[in-house]
């Protein structure tokens, strides 16, 4: 392979005062640089390009159109954009996911987070962790069983009962208040997604070399200080691929929605991809379907670009 | 760094038994074509027993036509059955003969989906006559007179009742007694759910669906249609109705099936004695046959005189694709699955259903419950839906989306009756 | 002396909290394994009570006699094996192109990869399901496997991890005359293990527990995969005998515990391996 002593292909943006001989080795090893991009990206990028691409584009063009998903398609422009942004259900179901959003993604990764960093170097912590990690493989009739009899209002419900009879207080009817609906969710929400997190958290707090918070240690910085300074900086990208995938997945909340009530029964836990599903599977209107997933897909990219912007400020990278 | 190595291992294994997976399935997928047998691809949804009996009609139905081979696709829930269905008609590849749910029969008769049957069905060897079925079951699969799909059995919405709770609120009469009496009037039901509700119990428990919000309209006289036109909202009797079951559900003399919790629902509250009434179908033997089963009984919707109304009527269908392959195979394996034979072999020996085709009422009248003739009267005269509701897609939808606002006070009822009117109106145009 | 009791008050107070919080994920869990051994009669007459009185085994017999779940075990499981082992071998080499290879378009082209997740699989799965069957692949597993590999999630996660691989370690192989593809088997996937372990445990998962694509996808009972046996438990009008039920999802759970358990101890143990990890 290269000779090259430097040892990435970011040296070519130097001013040139090298040798020809030394360019044209340059323009050779960048030759060979994209060959290896080629090689290592090919096997993501090509199923990507036909399994997931190939149906975008479908899904965009249809944004375009109308269709029943049985007959012939037609052309209508920005009509299903239209008529999306100025129903109101479409409006409640962007304030009803940015709620849960703004719940879930804060609390869930805070709490993520420090049940990371306390099961980090606890004893005991195999046991810990199978116990966090619990919620995210029992299975989907358990959760709606259990939250279901729990949230339930009156004397159904095992919470609302018992806070009634110790404290006399009347909780609301979680599940069927359009104005709970979304609180009861985000918990849910929380509770199963935090395992995940705590697991993805500890991969990378174990990533962090021991050498380095063991240095700010002897230094005599406190544990405070130490989590400030060494261990949330090395962590930082970890953190900031959580927050991304949070915001995302939030975004596209569904399956623990389906799972506790029925949005068509309850406008208040109508997201915007039940919104997608209801327009597509439920009412035959495909176009305004892919419409309205499409403003969902805008709102995502304003998001995620603003977190990508906000990354030099708070993410620490080796480089 | 014995991880690469390891990766490698895996990776190599991993691909050839992608290779072989990917071969295997290959080899079986094939439609049978070389064994020189017709393959007939069909699809429903159901449970396990559900299943097991339509497995037992393949194995019937594989004697008689050695030379039919049956595909089945099956799937679990009726909505995710349905998704799966709308993804392969608009891809072309859907089974042969599939069922369809009452509220999507009418979108696919409307988009060309499906073959109209009227000549096969008249045909002088065919198995499922038009005159076979009851006429008031066909809904939305009849347009125009022509037939689109075939009622593969019917479910008729009737008050199923617990005799000890409507012991425990000092109610003396028996319903059943009463409707044989004709003294079955909706007075006298709505009085019972008053002491029900007095005896601190639910009178009833509905699910939210048209048919047993259309059977109280009904009951009290009042009218969903018109003469092509819903007056649900605007006819003083359909008022009333509407209003009595929306005080009802917001004071708890009424419950909203759907609204109970997941493993606490309505079933368990029928079974602990703790609502006096459950509307439902014969399906519902199953559950409580799991309490005591002689406390129950059945009872049709009360009427304003006390005669019997017509009373509403769960129907699926089973339809033939338009772009069936084997056409003529797969009719002859629509038919007697409709026939009289084929719901007899379905519905036999606590079947969940009742036969939508006439002449195979004995496997209602097992014995269970006591008043199984209330199934066979509510499902002559019965209906599945109204035509004018049945042909819109989507419309039964709203409109009971709307109605839960207002039976859990979202919505006043003035709102609501407004929101009613104009909902339709934009729907039927 | 003083901060020997303080930290003993901290180390009570964190396992205080811990077994709290434990109680509070684990119920759910508990409850459905406890579920699982009772009887439906007791479902109805007590569904908020949490013992089963009596104890009965047979839900999970039942279970197994109802559906054929051997079959449908197998499939999943392989399924998750390929799954996973393909897609952390592809996004790696993909997050790794992204780190540390120049070349054109390279952050547009991450971009494209972030933004294929921004779209509901809902609108997408009508095309998806027509060129599935345009290639002759539905009813078979290779319409679960193949598009499952393309996850773009995985590659920003494995992109995350290599950016915290220091550099220098790159620079010495380079040095040594190693190649791209020896510095990344050699330098890159050693230093990544807890990050690989961590997603080979939610590849798992999400293979696992993929519902809507197999129940689309799939149309004979021989290729059916856990979730869809489970779905079909519940019937149309609800069902009574969660018990069985229960037994049926408890028995679906152990590969993903066992996968789990296997993939957080990777996450700690290859520390020691690769002379980085502290403990």
């Amino acid at each position: 392979m290269t000779t090259s002593t430097l040892s990435r292909t970011t040296d070519a943006r130097r001013p040139a005062t090298e040798t020809p001989e030394r360019r044209r080795s340059l323009r050779g090893r960048r030759r060979r640089e994209r060959w290896w991009a080629a090689l290592f990206l090919g096997p993501q990028l090509l199923v990507l390009l036909a399994f997931t691409l190939g149906p975008l584009g479908f899904a965009v063009v249809l944004a375009f159109m109308k269709w029943d998903g049985l007959g012939e398609k037609s052309w209508v422009g920005f009509d299903n954009f239209q008529t999306q942004l100025s129903d109101p259900t479409f409006r409640d179901a962007v304030l009803n996911t940015l709620t849960l959003g703004l719940i879930t993604v804060p609390v869930g990764l805070a709490l993520a987070l420090l049940i990371a960093m306390a099961l980090n170097n606890v004893r005991g912590k195999t046991i810990y962790r199978v116990i966090y990690f619990l919620p995210v493989v029992t299975s989907s009739v358990a959760v709606a069983v259990i939250w279901q009899m729990l949230l339930a209002s009156g004397d159904l419900g095992m919470l609302n009962n018992t806070v009634h009879d110790w404290f006399g207080i009347t909780l609301p009817d979680w599940l069927n208040d359009p104005d709970w609906v979304m609180v009861a969710i985000a918990a849910v929400t929380i509770w199963s997604s935090l395992g995940l997190n705590v697991v993805i958290f500890l991969a990378g707090l174990q990533s962090i070399p021991a050498h380095l918070t063991e240095v700010a240690r002897i230094d005599g910085a406190g544990p405070v200080r130490v989590f400030r300074h060494v261990t949330l900086p090395l962590l930082s990208p970890t953190i900031f691929f959580s927050f991304v995938v949070a915001v995302i997945s939030s975004f596209q909340a569904f399956d623990q929605i389906y799972v506790l009530v029925d949005p068509d029964h309850n406008e208040g836990a109508r997201t915007i991809v039940y919104q997608v599903y209801d327009l597509g599977f439920k009412k035959f209107e495909f176009g305004a379907s892919s419409a309205a997933a499409l403003l969902l897909t805008l709102m995502t990219i304003v998001v995620t670009v603003a977190q990508f912007g906000m990354q030099k400020r708070f993410v620490h990278y080796e480089s | 760094m014995s991880f690469s190595r390891a990766a490698k291992t895996v990776a190599v294994l991993a691909v050839g038994a992608a290779i072989a997976a990917t071969t295997g399935c290959g080899g079986s997928s094939g439609s049978g074509s070389g064994s020189g047998k017709t393959t007939v691809t069909w699809s429903t949804w159901g449970n396990p027993e559900e299943l097991a009996r339509f497995k037992d009609f393949e194995k019937d139905f594989g004697k008689r036509h050695p030379d039919i081979k049956l595909k089945l696709q099956a799937v679990p829930s009726y909505s995710d059955y349905h998704s799966k269905l709308l993804t392969q008609l608009s891809s072309k590849t859907a089974p042969d003969v599939f069922y369809v749910g009452d509220d999507f029969i009418g979108k696919f008769v409307s988009a060309g989906v499906v073959s109209p049957l009227n000549d096969k069905m008249a045909a002088p060897d065919s198995k499922a006559k038009p005159e076979d079925f009851f006429d008031g079951l066909y809904g939305g699969a009849k347009k125009d007179g022509q037939i689109y799909g075939i009622p593969n059995d019917a479910n008729p919405e009737v008050l199923w009742y617990d005799k000890q709770a409507l012991k425990d609120a000092g109610i003396t009469e028996d319903p059943a007694a009463l409707n044989a009496q004709g003294k079955w009037t909706m007075a006298t039901y709505l009085e019972m759910n008053r002491k029900l509700k007095a005896a601190d119990k639910a009178g009833s428990i509905f699910y939210n669906w048209y048919g047993s919000t259309y059977s109280m309209i009904n009951g009290f006289g009042g009218k969903v249609y018109d003469g092509g036109k819903f007056v649900g909202n605007t006819d003083a009797k359909s008022r009333e109705a509407l209003k009595t079951l929306a005080d009802g559900y917001q004071n708890g003399t009424f419950l909203v099936a759907d609204n109970l919790p997941e493993g606490n629902g309505s079933d368990v509250q029928f079974i602990k004695h703790k609502a006096g009434f459950s509307a439902g179908g014969r399906w519902m033997i199953d559950t409580v046959k799991k309490g005591q089963q002689d406390n129950y009984d059945i009872v049709p919707f009360p009427s304003q005189t006390g005669q019997l109304m017509p009373q509403t009527v769960a129907t699926s269908f089973l339809a033939l694709n338009k772009n069936a392959k084997n056409a003529q195979a797969a009719w002859t394996f629509l038919s007697e699955f409709v026939s009289k034979d084929g719901q007899t072999v379905r519905l036999k020996g606590g079947g969940n259903a009742v036969p939508s085709v006439k002449g195979a009422d004995s496997v209602v009248m097992e014995g269970y419950p006591a008043h199984a003739q209330t199934f066979v009267d509510a499902r002559d005269g019965g209906f599945a839906n109204y035509p004018e509701e049945a042909g819109v897609p989507e419309l039964t939808a709203s409109i009971n989306d709307l109605l839960m606002k207002l039976w859990t006070g979202k919505v006043g009822f003035d709102q609501a009756m407004n929101d009613l009117g104009s909902l339709v109106s934009a729907k039927l145009r | 002396m003083v901060t020997a009791i303080r930290r003993r008050f901290g180390t009570v107070a964190l396992h205080t909290l811990l077994i709290v919080g434990g109680l509070l994920m684990m119920f759910p869990f508990v409850w459905m394994l406890l579920t699982a051994f009772k009887s439906e009669g007791q479902m109805i007459q007590d569904p908020l009570a949490w013992l089963p009185d009596p104890w009965r085994t047979d839900n999970f017999p039942d279970a197994f006699d109802a559906m054929p779940f051997g079959r449908a075990y197998w499939n999943s499981f392989y399924i998750a094996v390929i799954t996973v082992v393909v897609t952390l071998l592809t996004a790696s080499m993909a997050a790794y192109a992204f780190t540390r290879i120049e070349f054109p378009f390279s952050r547009s082209l991450f971009v494209v990869f972030l933004l294929t997740q921004m779209v509901p699989t809902q609108v997408t799965l009508v095309p998806l399901y027509v060129m599935l069957s345009k290639l002759g692949w539905i009813d078979t597993h290779l319409a679960l496997i193949l598009p499952a590999i393309a996850n773009p999630f995985a590659v920003f996660m494995m992109r995350q991890f290599i950016r915290a691989v220091p550099i220098e370690l790159e620079e010495a192989a380079r040095l040594d005359g190693a190649n791209r593809w020896t510095i990344f088997t050699r330098i890159v996937l050693p230093n990544i293990k807890p990050g690989m372990a961590a997603l080979g445990i939610i590849v798992f998962l999400s293979s696992w527990n993929s519902f809507i694509y197999p129940l689309i996808f799939l149309n004979s009972e021989d290729k059916f995969t856990v979730p869809m046996l489970l779905a079909s438990f519940k019937g149309q009008h609800g069902g009574l005998d969660y018990g069985m039920l229960l037994a049926a999802s408890t028995i679906s759970v152990v590969p993903m515990l066992i996968a789990f358990v296997i993939g957080q101890r990777k996450i700690i143990s290859s520390m020691a391996a690769s002379g980085m990890g502290g403990r």
